[in-house]
């Protein structure tokens, strides 16, 4: 496989703004890795820092394990948010990290906006690992290639994404990448739970009835509930969202006979999701995770490619 | 001492004047105005600007006393007289917050310095501290120099509260200035709706207005008080107030000159530019709306249903914009751009809005709501004046800008029509042309 498409992008901040091309190129670059024996080691000297003010065990190790096959040098940073509040700006952070010259910024903060923010400080090239309630682009990624990979396309499918959409960077990317590639885009959501304006992501209908929401799709991806919002109104416990909008045996029914059950992961089981239906067939939850190591590698390998094009170029310092 | 100014374009938006024309001012005062004025010794002529009133500004903070590193009486005063602005109403949600007679005397005082370059009204803490516990001392407070009151940006979440507030205010013969919000609706970053939703931002809905407005209104009409609205943002809003006026309700609308200017857009998800997204400057309370809302703060100016535009100037520094948009402060500079968003808009024909209209809004509206002898081009009034070129075009520059806080969301903007010279009292205290020599 040849990879001469030239990325035009410097940083992974969102699916917002990547093209078709850009989606596909990453993903055929993804699955050139997929059961290779051996990696060329093309980012030997280069410096990966992880930089997470959110914990995060799995896509933090999961940057870290693509970055280190690819031979890159990983430094781990997790700061704490709190002593970062007073005293030293987000904006300082980026400043003294970018000082110590890295190559490659994974980021993830809980703010909305803030990995954008952090990119137009610093030189090297910087992917956004989740931020806020905005976007999480590698996620919708590895969920894509999974699909392609299962279904042998993504044009014209079904899919459902369901659960609490109002809080989710991982429904507003996948809904967007989905949409790029042709799919039909459902969003399934308690009407707390719903932001309004989903069809300029990409949405073609919103449900806040599960069964319809899901019935005929050829994909079932369901999203972690934060327990917290059952203090903010949102919801009355979680045995009745279990009821309504956990995906069990019943509601699957409905989807197409093959449909794949998704997960981001962490799962709550017996919240958002049945525990026996995570062992299906049909579930690719722990798939998406190792799908995750191979997207994250085509995507750092991109990035380091363009990153040093701009500096022969003389463009990036 | 004795100034004649010649070849003017004479507006007084009071009694409708716009004709070319020259003014004589004596002793700090208008000793003539008219067209018979054509040349006079050490005459200056206006070579057919506009002469308007000096704009009279009812909502600006400093951060005089506790927060000067933000904004001082003295910076803020010289960034008002390079807008036009020759009076300015200060809030009181400074440290310590203005809430009594001792402390409204202090910043009257403080106004009068020499080095402060336009007239100074304090106005006083509706409530303690602005907690919205207990009442000001509001008779005492009028008497020391507060000219009204207002509970700032923190919103009092009792009805009774606001109810024996405007029962008081209505005996003690002062102004009370409610921003209406619903506190618990109100917990977001920008306008609520489908652009903060793709930017995953928590949203600040229209609702939100219009539930605290209908409150304040109501109990307007209750107490049978005079109320002025501050800041709304919204056409909903406006048909609100005109149902209460027709009620009989005495109401006073006001709306952010930046409301005028920007919708909801301009905070930017990088589509366009990537360095325009989730631009903090933007970030005001309360927020930039959709276009159909930002015309109809247009339709309320030109219709007079909006009495004042204020400049709404909140300097903020840099550590505080600087910063995730949900993390940054809210607010926006605004007192070098609050008659330059006027002329701009009336200088864009698509709005048919014409300058006597906007320039009411911004001095003889506020002049007679706080009972003001300035905001007029007559006789007798102080010689408060600005110097106006309503074509001349410019770049806003947050550098530039003379506030301590260049949070201004015009930055980059070009604007249509600037300030050449102001004048308070009958002394010159800004000259576009010599600042840029020196």
């Amino acid at each position: 496989m040849s990879f001469e498409y030239a990325f035009p992008h410097h940083h992974l901040l969102g699916i917002e703004g990547l093209n078709r091309l850009d989606i596909e190129y990453l993903l055929d670059r993804a699955e050139s890795f997929i059961g290779k024996k051996s990696t060329t080691k093309t980012l030997t000297g280069k410096t990966l820092i992880n930089l997470f003010f959110e914990n995060s065990t799995r896509t933090q190790g999961s940057f870290e394990i693509s970055a280190k096959r690819l031979g890159a040098d990983v430094v781990n940073m997790s700061v704490q948010t709190s002593s970062v509040k007073k005293g030293e700006t987000l904006i300082d952070t980026a400043m003294t990290l970018n000082a110590m010259a890295p190559d490659l910024l994974v980021i993830r903060h809980g703010a909305s906006g803030a990995v954008r923010l952090l990119s137009r400080k610093v030189d090297c090239a910087v992917v956004n690992a989740g931020d806020g309630t905005h976007e999480h682009p590698t996620q919708a990624l590895l969920d894509a290639l999974t699909i392609r990979r299962r279904k042998g396309r993504i044009e014209g499918l079904k899919v459902a994404i369901c659960g609490d959409i109002l809080h989710s960077r991982v429904a507003r990317s996948n809904a967007m990448l989905l949409h790029q590639m042709g799919a039909e885009v459902r969003l399934v959501a308690p009407p707390t739970l719903m932001p309004p304006g989903t069809d300029t992501w990409g949405a073609a209908s919103t449900h806040t009835n599960m069964v319809e929401g899901i019935t005929g799709c050829d994909v079932v991806m369901m999203l972690r509930l934060q327990l917290e919002r059952m203090q903010g109104m949102y919801l009355p416990s979680k045995r009745e969202f279990f009821q309504l909008y956990g995906l069990d045996a019943m509601k699957l029914e409905h989807a197409a006979d093959d449909a794949l059950i998704m997960h981001p992961g962490p799962m709550n089981r017996g919240v958002e999701i049945d525990s026996a239906i995570t062992e299906a067939p049909n579930s690719t939850i722990t798939e998406q995770v190792s799908m995750g190591v191979f997207v994250r590698m085509a995507v750092l390998e991109t990035l380091a490619q363009t990153l040093d094009e701009r500096r022969s170029s003389g463009e990036g310092r | 001492m004795r100034q004649v100014l010649t070849n003017a374009r004479l507006i007084d938006p009071e009694t409708g004047l716009d004709e070319t024309g020259g003014l004589i001012v004596e002793d700090g005062v208008i000793a003539h105005v008219g067209p018979q004025i054509t040349d006079g010794t050490d005459a200056i002529d206006c070579n057919g600007r506009v002469l308007s009133p000096g704009l009279i500004d009812l909502r600006v903070k400093t951060g005089e006393p506790g927060t000067e590193h933000r904004e001082t009486l003295e910076s803020a005063s010289r960034s008002a007289v390079a807008g036009g602005i020759t009076s300015m109403v200060v809030l009181p949600d400074t440290d310590p917050v203005i809430d009594t007679p001792a402390l409204v005397d202090y910043l009257r005082r403080a106004g009068q310095s020499e080095k402060v370059l336009n007239r100074i009204y304090p106005s006083g803490a509706l409530t303690r501290e602005l907690k919205g516990e207990s009442l000001s001392e509001l008779s005492l407070m009028k008497a020391a120099g507060a000219v009204l009151f207002t509970n700032a940006d923190v919103p009092i979440t009792s009805a009774n509260t606001v109810r024996r507030a405007m029962q008081y205010a209505r005996g003690v013969g002062t102004h009370i200035m409610l921003r209406p919000e619903d506190a618990s609706l109100a917990t977001g970053s920008m306008n609520a709706g489908a652009f903060a939703a793709r930017l995953g931002l928590r949203g600040l809905p229209v609702q939100a207005e219009w539930i605290g407005l209908q409150r304040d209104l109501t109990l307007a009409e209750m107490t049978g008080s005079e109320l002025i609205v501050d800041q709304i943002t919204t056409g909903q809003s406006l048909e609100l107030i005109a149902d209460a006026r027709k009620r009989g309700t005495k109401v006073f609308a006001t709306a952010a000159a930046h409301s005028l200017f920007f919708n909801e857009l301009d905070i930017g998800d990088g589509s366009r530019d990537p360095d325009k997204a989730y631009l903090t400057y933007c970030k005001v309370n309360p927020p930039f709306r959709s276009e159909p809302d930002r015309l109809a703060m247009i339709e309320g100016l030109k219709s007079g249903q909006l009495d004042a535009i204020v400049s709404s100037h909140d300097p903020q520094p840099p550590e505080d914009k600087r910063l995730p948009f949900d993390n940054a402060s809210f607010g926006a500079a605004g007192l070098e751009t609050l008659l330059s968003a006027l002329t701009s808009i009336v200088a864009d024909p698509e709005y048919e809005l014409d300058l006597v209209t906007a320039l009411k809004a911004v001095t003889i509206n506020p002049a007679k709501i706080l009972g003001l002898p300035q905001g007029r081009l007559q006789m007798g009034a102080p010689a408060d004046i600005t110097l106006i070129d309503p074509n001349g075009p410019w770049k806003c520059v947050r550098e530039d800008l003379r506030s301590r806080s260049g949070n201004s969301p015009f930055d980059g903007r070009l604007l249509t029509g600037r300030v050449i010279r102001t004048m308070v009292a009958g002394k010159w205290v800004f000259d576009a042309h010599s600042e840029t020599r020196a």
